[in-house]
Formats: C-alpha cells, structure tokens, sequence
C-alpha cells in the first residue's frame, strides 16, 4: 500500500476516447515527488519536444502533489505541466483552491491528457468512474457561467473544475486554466493547450480519504508547523490582512515596482491601489484555499462587478502601474475580466504595456486600431476593451492574443517587450534586485518570479536580508538554492507562501511524516535540483539557445533606471551568469554536460 | 525635519499615515521617540521584525540602527511583511 499518493495515474487520450489507469510505486516518488517531477518525466519520456504545443503531439499533465490532499498546511495545489505556446519551451503552471485535493481525494494522483478531440467534451471523475462528455453547450461560455452548468449537471455542489474560458478555446498564447472561478494556473498559456485540444474542462468529485503512514504522527507534525506559520507575522498577520497587494508600498517604496513597461521604478498613484487602500475600500472578507491557515485570497466589493476574488499583488501591478492606471476599481473589474476569461493577469497587463509604449512610439498608431480605444498610458478603458477583444480575437484582439513579444516584433521594436524567452515579466524591476534579475533571465518557463523569489531575501528580508546590490557568489548560490527548494515545495503540492514561515527542514519533516522516509533535507533538495535540470534539460530539446535567451531585455541591463533609490542601477547580468552556469555544474553554453545528467539520474532522458 | 511614513498594520496603531520629527540623529533613536509617542502597541509590532527604509534604501543594507538621519529625509517603516 502506498501513503500520500494512490499510486494511480489517469490516461486520457482524446483522439481515440480511450481512458486508462496506470500504477507507479514509491521509487517514483522517491525520483520526482511529485507535480512538476511527474510532469517533466512524462514530457521528456513521451513527446518529442520540438512538437507544435498546439498540436496533438504536445502533451498535458495534471498532477497533485505528495502532500496535496492531506492536512499539511496549504497541502491543495495542483500543477498543469506541458509544453508552452507562448515560450515555446516548457509551461509549468501552479495553483491552489480546491481542485487539486478533490482530484486526489477521487483517488486519481495525476492526469495525462494526449491527443486532440474533434468536438468540444469535458473530463467528468467520480471516484473511479471516469468518463467523457459533451461539452458543446458550455463551449464559448466564460469560465464563472462555465463552472455554474457544470456543477449544476453533476448535481454536487462539492465537485470541483478546472476549466478554461474563452481565452483558451480561442488559442490565447496566455490563456490559464482556471478552477474555483478566480484560481489560476496561470502562465505559460496552458489554456491554449488545453483549448487545442477541445477539452473545456475536467470536473471531479472524489469520497476517498489521503492516507499517510502514521496519522498520529503526521497530525503532530502538521500542527507544530501550522502553529509556527499562524504565529508568524508574515503569514499568520501581514498575508492575511492586506493580501499579496501589502506588496503595493513596499515595493514602490524600496524603487522597483515597474511603471510604465518599467521606465520607471516608483508610481507616483501606488497609494491609490495599495493593500491598504484595497482594505479599507473593497475588502468584504478573506478566502482561504483548501487546507491553508495563511488565507491571502481576497474577496473584493465593487459597484461594477459585485462580488469578486482579487486582485493579488502581481494582476494589480499588471493591470494597474504598468500600464499608468491608477484607479483600483478599474484594476479590480479589469481582473475580474481576465479571470472570467480565463488569461493570465501578467502577461495580459505586459502584453497591452508592449502596445502603450509601440503607440507611444508612433510604432502602432490609431490607423492600426481603427475605432478602437488608443493605447494611451493611464487609459483605463483600454484594459476592459482590449481584454475582451483579445480573449475572442476579434479585430487588434487577434494581433495581442499573440503575446507582447510577437506584437514588438510585428511593429518593429523587440526592445519594446519587457520578458523573457517570450513570456512577459512580473512585478519587480530587477535594476533593484540583481539577483531576482538573475532568476528572471535563468527561469525555465521564462520572465517569472514564483520559481525562485530572490524578492524574500533582497527586498523583504527572509530568510535573511542580502543587499539588492550583491552580486557575489553568496547571491547566486542563494538563487539556486531558492530554485531547487522552489521545486521541491511545488512537487509536495504546497504554497510557496509557507516559505515565509517555513524553511527547508520542515517541509523535509512533513515529507518524512507523511511517508515514512527517513530521507534528509539535502536529498529533498536534491530532488529539486534533478526537477530544474531535467526542465532545463526539455528546453534544450525543444531548442534553448542559452547564450542568446537567458537573458533581460535591454532596458533592465543597458539602461540605467532613471530616478529614485536604484537611480543608476542596471542588471548586472553578464557578470552572474557564467558563475550561475558554473554554479550549476553546466557547461560554459549553459548546456548540462553528461556528467551532471548522471549525477542527477537524468541519462535515460538524454 | 525629517518625514516618517507608516505602513500597513502601522496605520491603524498610529491613526497616520505620516508625521515630522525633528532632531533625532538616527534610526535607533527615531525608533525610542516612536516608541514613546505610540506606544506599546507599536513597539510590539516593529520591535522584533521590521522593515525600515531611509531614502528607499532598507537600513539593513547601510548601517542598521545607526543609520543616520538628517533633515528632509523620507523613512518609511513597515511591520514584517511578505506576498509575491
């Protein structure tokens, strides 16, 4: 018998309708944990990663994790793992709520999707029946309507879905997957996949109760470090307050909260949408996921849209300061927008900031838009109409359900698009954060700040204060660490906001609890190290040309920010990257040499 | 005249969202006048963890406690706080 997993995995093929369940033991779980260990040891395995991501080659994988599903504290999450079309590398997209606890409370460990339907169908589990059904009537529909017909069909109102909205259907390049209405697994444009596939959605009702190997033991476990993260001021006070937007001020105060596709580092409106601002006015009550005593989720009141969930600290951002746009209600109806059509927030804010600063540029101009709203810096009617038209594709909505970075390219000015490796970047500028710099430019799935947030020790302190300005061998050890750590949280199926009470012995301690493994913290780690370097490993496959990719674009390493406290700081990238590389144990190409790949157990990857 | 500006949970104990001090030399000494005009409450809340900024610049990258002051300064101080 096995504890924390069933052992049970979930093929679904859409082209041939055929639905299988396949069995691994705990060697595998001793390899990958879980998430995105299973996920990229099925990428690697099955697909040939050249494939078009929106073909019928590109596989996707659901997975929980080896404490999703338990009482562990935050133990929900599920990831969405499968070859991105937006990056063109691989797409590993994180979220919580509660579909990734019913799906292993249905006895189900994870779910692989291949092939691609003819009609619209959804994925309907009950425990172990597994079937697929009609989806035509909930085709089209946006992902809150969606969620209503579905769990009205099942007649539960305990199932839970992941579900893509119109966004996906339509191939939307950052289109997510979306589950209890406002959850995201956002980025990478996995909804696109999930779209060219026809699947609408997975619907999932599971009786079945987690079981690890001595309840009593991991209970005590479990309290002592839940205990430790209700007494911390972070997550048990700070989060549950104010919400990831605390965020707002401080990062505006400390010169990096990007304004304007980071021309600047300090919005002079940050007040206006802050944390603080967002509680005072809108907050009705918090809302935690599925076994979480941090419960950062806000519910939010507005005259517009009611009744909603967020914005988290990186949508306002998005679709606030980096546009120019400083009224809050306006960032709040625009996120309810992007939630209900299923898009990342991030990318949609980096991708309508590309096109302010092309307008601005004289590089798109109102001829292009014909009647449409301008892209002018601060236009709050240019979130709520271009997010609409490009979640549909219809008229400028088919050139930015594209992404920024074809956009810049389709108007001449590659510059113009703030990402990496094709995926807009979040909400620090890393000109006053180096070593966060440095996470962006070497991120597996591209610009991206929840794979390794070099934010905690730079700018907020945790687990101990580096200055932004560092860039020795002390910074770069910390990102790796901070990767490989990252990874192992993900494939456990916790939040990584328990890191901000949490450190690596105590995910080692619930691990160990819930198993029975008596392994220790540095084989955990080890795990994390194997997961970033067989992800890395996918995206030299699919072509990664490090030298030229692992980068930041020119304005955050050529061009010194222009005022307040990083005044004349740039990203000083070229001098961390060959040590990040060396660090690594890679080649001075940035590719893994043999020897690693061994050392790692990754040769029958190769 | 240096300008003290508060944040987060540090608002509600102060009733403010700003105020001016005058002739404190530095951090340390600015943080005792706080503590003696907000009293307990605040003190428990910055005491143990802290983020304090002069200028921007977080105080543990310059001289901690010691960091000094002078007049038109902007300080910003927040309780422990975190997101992402």
């Amino acid at each position: 018998m096995m504890y924390g997993y069933w052992g049970k995995i979930l093929r679904v093929n859409l082209s041939t309708g055929e639905i299988k369940t396949e069995e691994f033991g705990e060697d595998f779980v001793k390899k990958w944990l879980g998430t995105r260990g299973f996920g990229i040891h099925y990428l690697l395995k099955e697909m040939d990663p050249k494939a078009d991501p929106l073909s019928k080659e590109n596989k996707m994988i659901f997975s929980t994790g080896a404490l999703t599903g338990t009482t562990a504290p935050t133990g929900g999450r599920y990831m969405v793992i499968t070859k991105s079309p937006l990056t063109g590398y691989i797409a590993i997209a994180n979220s919580g709520g509660f579909f990734g606890a019913e799906l292993k409370m249905a006895g189900w460990d994870a779910i692989i999707v291949e092939g691609k339907s003819d009609k619209p169908v959804y994925l309907r589990i009950e425990d172990d029946k597994v079937e697929l059904k009609d989806a035509s009537h909930v085709w089209g529909k946006r992902v809150g309507e969606t969620e209503k017909i579905l769990t009205e069909e099942f007649g539960d109102k305990h199932v839970q879905i992941a579900s893509i909205g119109p966004a996906g259907e339509n191939l939307v390049r950052f289109a997510a997957v979306m589950n209890n209405g406002h959850r995201a697994a956002g980025r990478g444009g996995v909804g696109a996949v999930m779209g060219s596939k026809k699947l609408k959605a997975i619907v999932v009702r599971g009786h079945k109760r987690v079981e690890v190997i001595d309840r009593s033991k991991f209970i005590s476990v479990v309290r002592e470090k839940t205990e430790i993260l209700k007494n911390d001021a972070v997550a048990g006070k700070g989060l549950p307050s104010f919400g990831t937007a605390v965020l707002v001020n401080i990062i505006n105060q400390n010169g990096l909260y990007p304004t304007m596709n980071f021309r600047y580092g300090q919005f002079k409106y940050a007040e206006e949408q802050s944390g603080e601002a967002m509680a005072k006015k809108y907050l009705k009550r918090n809302k935690p996921c599925y076994a979480c005593p941090i419960g950062c989720g806000r519910v939010n009141d507005t005259e517009t849209v009611g009744e909603t969930e967020g914005p988290e600290y990186e949508s306002l951002w998005a679709l606030g300061a980096n546009l120019g746009i400083n009224d809050l209600a306006s960032i709040i109806e625009a996120n309810h927008l992007c939630d209900d059509y299923g898009l990342d927030t991030i990318s949609t804010g980096g991708t309508l900031a590309t096109a302010m600063e092309l307008y601005d540029r004289g590089l798109l101009t109102q001829e292009d838009l014909g009647d449409a709203p301008p892209f002018r810096w601060g236009n709050t009617e240019v979130i709520h109409y271009y997010i609409s038209k490009l979640a549909k594709r219809e008229g400028f909505g088919e050139v930015l359900a594209e992404g920024g970075y074809r956009l810049a390219e389709k108007y001449g000015c590659v510059d113009c698009f703030m990402g990496v490796k094709k995926q807009e970047l979040p909400a620090y500028d890393p000109r006053g954060a180096e070593g966060h710099g440095l996470g962006y430019a070497t991120d597996n799935r591209g610009g991206d700040h929840i794979k390794a947030y070099l934010i905690s020790p730079e700018i907020l302190g945790y687990p101990y204060k580096m200055d932004p300005h560092d860039i020795s061998d002390d910074k770069v050890k910390m990102l790796i660490l901070f990767q490989d750590l990252t990874a192992v949280i993900d494939a456990a199926g916790l939040c990584v906001f328990t890191t901000f009470g949490l450190g690596a012995d105590d995910y080692r301690d619930l691990l160990n609890a819930a198993f029975g493994f008596n392994m220790s913290t540095e084989e955990w780690l080890k795990i994390g190290e194997k997961i970033w370097n067989a992800e890395r490993l996918f995206n030299l496959k699919a072509g990664l040309n490090p030298l030229e990719e692992d980068t930041l674009p020119k304005r955050l390493t050529d061009e010194p920010m222009p005022e307040g406290p990083n005044k004349g700081h740039v990203v000083r990238l070229k001098e961390m990257l060959p040590r990040y590389y060396a660090l690594r144990g890679w080649n001075e190409d940035g590719t893994i040499p043999g020897e690693k790949l061994k050392e790692l157990g990754l040769e029958e990857y190769i | 005249m240096a300008i003290v500006k508060f944040f987060a949970t540090l608002r509600d104990i102060t009733g403010k969202r700003e105020i001016e001090i005058k002739n404190v030399k530095n951090v340390g000494e600015l943080l005792h006048r706080l503590y003696e005009i907000f009293g307990d409450e605040f003190k428990n809340e910055v005491e143990g963890r802290n983020m304090i900024l002069v200028n921007g610049r977080n105080i543990l990258d310059m001289d901690g406690y010691k960091t000094e002051i002078n007049d038109e300064d902007i300080v910003s101080v927040f309780p422990p706080a975190g997101g992402g």
